[in-house]
């Protein structure tokens, strides 16, 4: 029942950011609002954390295993890509390897530069 | 056999032993060539195609797998909870790096696509490609593409993501684990996160967020494009 229960709370965030989504006037993925709500449901109460620690949990660690149906999808549009194959996989890698070298420079510069600015308050 | 077949418990028990395969070989082999996702996605292809199985029949029970991928997005908020101290500690350099990330990721999809002379359609597909799937497939159709192109080619970015971050994280010699993991999160989504939560808690924990975080600032960004 306790597992049951914690599904329930899940699923119902996510009915929920679906029905919020619905509601906005700019396209906005339900997915994302269910994380807000749940986020904000977590932040209300702290033995929330623990209620749905279980099945929470679980959804971490096997989410690699939630995207093989999507991945086998790439056979019903492989025809129709089959001709741009090369520049997609090329687009795909060097935006991904650009991304993050980007964000991993950016990342640590504003940790310096804050570290930097600590430093000077403190003379 | 065929209406045997289209029981969703084929395609569920069938992406569950290739799982099961994929993670023993990663175990016996431990490089991270040996991706749990990208092996087990070949062998359902495989052995659809061997058996000569329809993907309709294959995604009565994909389907229910995929439509998990959202309370699996939901959950992603425990993470961020659970590390909201380091965030707080952090919360400037990871919006900075977020923002900076995907801007990156629009600006070189749309010029690489131009550049190889491909149509609308697909650059609007790709366009999302780097953030996580429920995110890129609304973004993708928002602007007329195609959902299961934006499927491929995020699921793609997520493998890469996974198999190369550490390699990346050495080659431009990452050492900060909370850049590290940002980086993961911003560029290769759920599928990345996946090696980050390996390499470590604090990496881990900040590529979750990254996902969050830079699924926002892309939704709020292809809201204007």
């Amino acid at each position: 029942m306790k597992l049951l229960w914690q599904i329930g709370i899940l699923f119902g965030v996510c009915f929920a950011g679906e029905g919020i989504a619905k509601l906005l006037p700019v396209p906005f993925p339900a997915s994302v609002i269910a994380m807000i709500l749940l986020f904000i449901l977590l932040i209300s109460n702290k033995r929330n954390e623990s209620r749905l620690g279980e099945s929470a949990d679980f959804f971490m660690q096997n989410m690699s295993f939630l995207f093989i149906p999507s991945g086998v999808g790439i056979i019903q549009v492989f025809d129709s890509i089959k001709g741009s194959l090369l520049p997609l996989v090329t687009i795909c890698i060097v935006s991904t390897v650009l991304t993050f070298a980007v964000t991993a420079y950016t990342v640590s510069g504003v940790i310096k530069l804050q570290e930097a600015i600590a430093a000077r308050r403190k003379v | 056999m065929n209406d045997w077949l289209s029981s969703p418990f084929f395609g569920i028990i069938l992406c569950i032993a290739a799982f099961a395969v994929g993670v023993y070989i990663q175990k016996r082999f431990k490089t991270p060539l040996a991706n749990p996702l990208l092996i087990s996605t070949a062998l359902v292809i495989i052995f659809l195609n061997v058996f000569d199985i329809s993907f309709e029949n294959f995604n009565q029970g994909g389907q229910i797998i995929t439509m998990l991928l959202a309370p699996a997005t939901a959950v992603l908020a425990m993470s961020i909870y659970r590390q909201f101290a380091i965030l707080k500690k952090y919360f400037i350099p990871t919006l900075a790096g977020c923002l900076a990330g995907s801007v990156t990721s629009i600006i070189t999809i749309l010029l690489l696509c131009r550049a190889f002379g491909l149509d609308e359609t697909l650059t609007s597909s790709l366009m999302p490609k780097s953030v996580t799937m429920p995110i890129a497939v609304g973004i993708s159709e928002q602007h007329a593409g195609i959902a299961s192109i934006t499927v491929a080619a995020v699921v793609l970015t997520g493998i890469f993501g996974a198999v190369f971050a550490p390699v990346m994280a050495r080659l431009f010699r990452i050492k900060n684990p909370v850049s590290v993991g940002v980086a993961i999160g911003t560029s290769s989504h759920v599928g990345g996160t996946t090696t980050a939560i390996q390499m470590g808690e604090v990496e881990g924990a900040m590529s979750s967020i990254a996902i969050g975080v830079a699924g926002l600032i892309t939704t709020v960004i292809a809201i204007f494009l």
